[in-house]
């Protein structure tokens, strides 16, 4: 640290943040109320905009956008100034952007409540919409670059959480806005739906979600990058091999075959990324798994469940494995694994570490953070092994035609209840969150000001 | 490793990798034409198809119902005919697979709804295979025709006095309509007709003829 200490004001980290916390709240609830008529189908029924078909883009959306993204915005509002050892280049600006954004999301459950939709999964939002989305993203976009070019001397050489942050900057402009274009039919716009929804994961979600576990990974421990190389290697291999693989959600199904079979082959290939990914961040976190708190839990727990995914998803490719899955509830399990047991953990050990050092006081509850790490995880491994082992079944029943559709529906039910009862606690656990995030915002005892 | 220090040279081979996948998995195949030929029995939808299928994105049927039946025995069998329905309708006993999803009946999708998830059954073959009745019965209370459904009841498609509004009679129309781009249940009642004559010669009404497998007809 040099002399001269740049003071970052971190308005826009902390507001992005809180919104999104508040969003995951109303979004996670939204997937209790449809976990709760896998039970009991006619629970709040007979409510057009309350509907399961209705609510379901919400849930995603919300979750993906409106939490997780979000999220990861505020974060990078925190980490990207550090990183460049200047301050963030426009805080209004980031303050705009986030206007914006809570107009896209109310705007969002508006709309699809009321049944305006584009019905592709992961496009659902209406044009205008797409267009508000696109304006956000091109101002948190200028934002980030310009802090990027003018990083201080020292910090020439950038560090891999912003090689990360400018991918996804250029990744998901292009996505979304070649996804949304209204010009495809038929199975070409199934192909270009999973084209974005794949890339959606593995160009937005999973570069931010790294980015961040590279900043809070050394930084939450104390101990360096394992290993520069690594990152290089896992950076690149990333850029190049994820692009290919949106036609493994149509294996066997109406596309050309060998599209199916190169989708295969650079699934398979993306063990390399994950696999020097995770020895990176395993390597990084040596020796500090036994004196961790919440903080390293979360980012343990979190590269595990990075791991284990991302072996998932390769084997869901082999045409053997997918004849089985595909299509069943194993793969909700998948996805949940991604989004909630990765990702939004990271994005969870990011915002413990930053609430803090923003306001400078520490977290309202430290018990309390434990008391979210473990009903999280446990949660969460009911929801996604109940899912697992019912959808593996549900998908072995479905070979054979003799069952009926309907009996291999009712043999869902236990999983069902399982799976109800686990997303309860995984709730329970996300209001505790919340609550510690909300009374800390609220005040409580001054650190002193500490370099952060 | 100096490409890491150029922000602007990392965002152009990012860029630059990006198109070469894009390239090859997306653009490729929009600039296959047997993608959008249209399969031989297509027809565009009709006003009122067109209008069910508006209901169907609207209530987001997609979540819970794929449109594609696989390249695999066990879909072309679940999603086919079985002995009891082609003896009722046709007079014929016959087990008649479903012919796996082609592109050229998707031609006038837009959106598509493939779809990615089974809560319920697959639905691209299900044109014909229940009467109108049946399936406003089903979007009224789903348990009353299948008992187990999770399906939400549309009662919102149904006036105060039961009877289905302009919405419900459309979507029964488009989901009437899913599957027949291919003739597949009279083409396979057909062949299943001329393997029986072939066989048994002026069979008496009782008896009943060994299942027939009509897989190598239908293509």
């Amino acid at each position: 640290m040099n002399a001269t200490a740049v003071v970052h004001e971190d308005t826009s980290a902390r507001w992005f943040i809180y919104t999104a916390v508040t969003f995951f709240l109303v979004t996670i609830l939204i997937g209790l109320l449809m976990a709760t008529r896998f039970v009991f189908p006619e629970f709040l029924g007979g409510i057009a905009a309350i509907s399961s078909g209705r609510i379901r883009p919400i849930h995603t959306n919300g979750v993906l956008f409106g939490w997780l993204l979000a999220a990861n915005m505020g974060l990078a509002f925190f980490v990207v100034p550090r990183l460049c050892g200047t301050k963030l280049y426009s805080e209004k600006l980031g303050l705009a952007t986030l206007g914006l954004w809570v107009v896209i999301i109310l705007g969002a459950v508006v709309t699809l409540a009321s049944g305006d939709t584009q019905a592709k999964e992961y496009l659902e939002l209406n044009t205008t919409l797409d267009i508000l989305v696109t304006i956000a993203w091109v101002m948190f976009a200028v934002n980030m670059f310009v802090t990027i070019a003018k990083r201080s001397k020292e910090r020439e050489q950038m560090y891999v959480s912003l090689w990360y942050l400018m991918g996804t900057l250029l990744w998901t402009a292009v996505l979304w806005i070649v996804g949304n274009l209204p010009v495809y039919s038929g199975v070409n716009d199934a192909n270009v739906n999973w084209w974005f929804g794949h890339n959606a994961v593995g160009l937005i979600f999973t570069p931010m979600g790294l980015a961040m576990a590279y900043y809070y990974i050394p930084k939450s421990t104390g101990n360096p990058l394992y290993s520069h190389r690594l990152s290089i290697i896992g950076f690149w291999t990333i850029a190049f091999l994820y692009i290919w693989n949106g036609a493994h959600h149509i294996i066997f199904g109406p596309i050309p075959t060998w599209l199916q079979t190169v989708a295969i082959l650079f699934s398979i290939s993306l063990l390399i990324p994950v696999w020097t990914a995770v020895t990176n961040f395993y390597g990084t976190l040596r020796g500090k798994w036994a004196q961790g708190n919440y903080v390293v839990k979360f980012l343990v727990a979190g590269t595990t469940f990075y791991l284990l995914t991302c072996f998932q998803g390769p084997m869901h490719s082999l045409r053997t494995v997918n004849q089985i899955v595909s299509k069943t509830d194993w793969i909700i399990g998948h996805a949940h694994m991604a989004v909630f047991g990765a990702f939004s953990f990271f994005a969870m050990a990011g915002i413990y570490y930053t609430l803090p050092r923003i306001l400078r006081r520490p977290m309202y509850s430290d018990r309390l953070g434990e008391w979210h790490f473990w009903l999280s995880f446990v949660g969460f491994l009911g929801f996604a092994v109940s899912l697992w082992i019912g959808g593996f079944v549900q998908g072995l029943q479905w070979m054979n035609y003799t069952i009926s559709f309907l009996d291999t529906v009712k043999a869902m039910s236990p999983y069902y209840v399982v799976r109800l009862f686990s997303a309860l606690i995984m709730i329970v656990a996300q209001l505790l969150f919340a609550f510690n995030v909300l009374k800390t915002a609220r005040g409580g005892a001054q650190m002193t000001p500490a370099t952060v | 490793m100096k490409l890491e220090a150029k922000a602007f040279l990392l965002v152009l081979v990012v860029a630059a990798f990006m198109f070469l996948g894009t390239y090859f998995t997306m653009v490729v195949p929009l600039t296959d034409r047997s993608l959008y030929t249209p399969a031989k029995d297509a027809k565009p939808y009709t006003a009122l198809e067109a209008k069910g299928k508006k209901i169907y994105e609207r209530e987001g049927c997609v979540y819970c119902h794929t449109q594609q039946v696989r390249n695999l025995l066990e879909e072309t069998q679940r999603y086919g005919m079985g002995e009891e329905e082609t003896f009722k309708r046709f007079g014929v006993r016959a087990l008649i697979q479903a012919p796996p999803s082609q592109p050229g009946e998707y031609v006038y999708d837009r959106p598509h709804l493939l779809g990615t998830r089974r809560v319920g059954p697959d639905l691209a073959r299900v044109g014909g295979k229940y009467d109108n009745t049946w399936h406003l019965n089903h979007f009224r209370d789903p348990r009353s025709t299948s008992p187990g459904s999770l399906m939400p009841s549309y009662t919102w498609l149904f006036d105060r006095a039961g009877q289905p509004t302009d919405e419900a009679i459309a979507l029964v129309a488009y989901i009437q309509k899913l599957g027949t781009n291919y003739r597949w249940r009279e083409e396979g009642v057909e062949q299943a007709r001329a393997l029986q004559a072939k066989r048994a010669p002026a069979p008496p009404a009782q008896q009943s003829v060994p299942p027939t497998t009509t897989q190598e007809g239908v293509k």
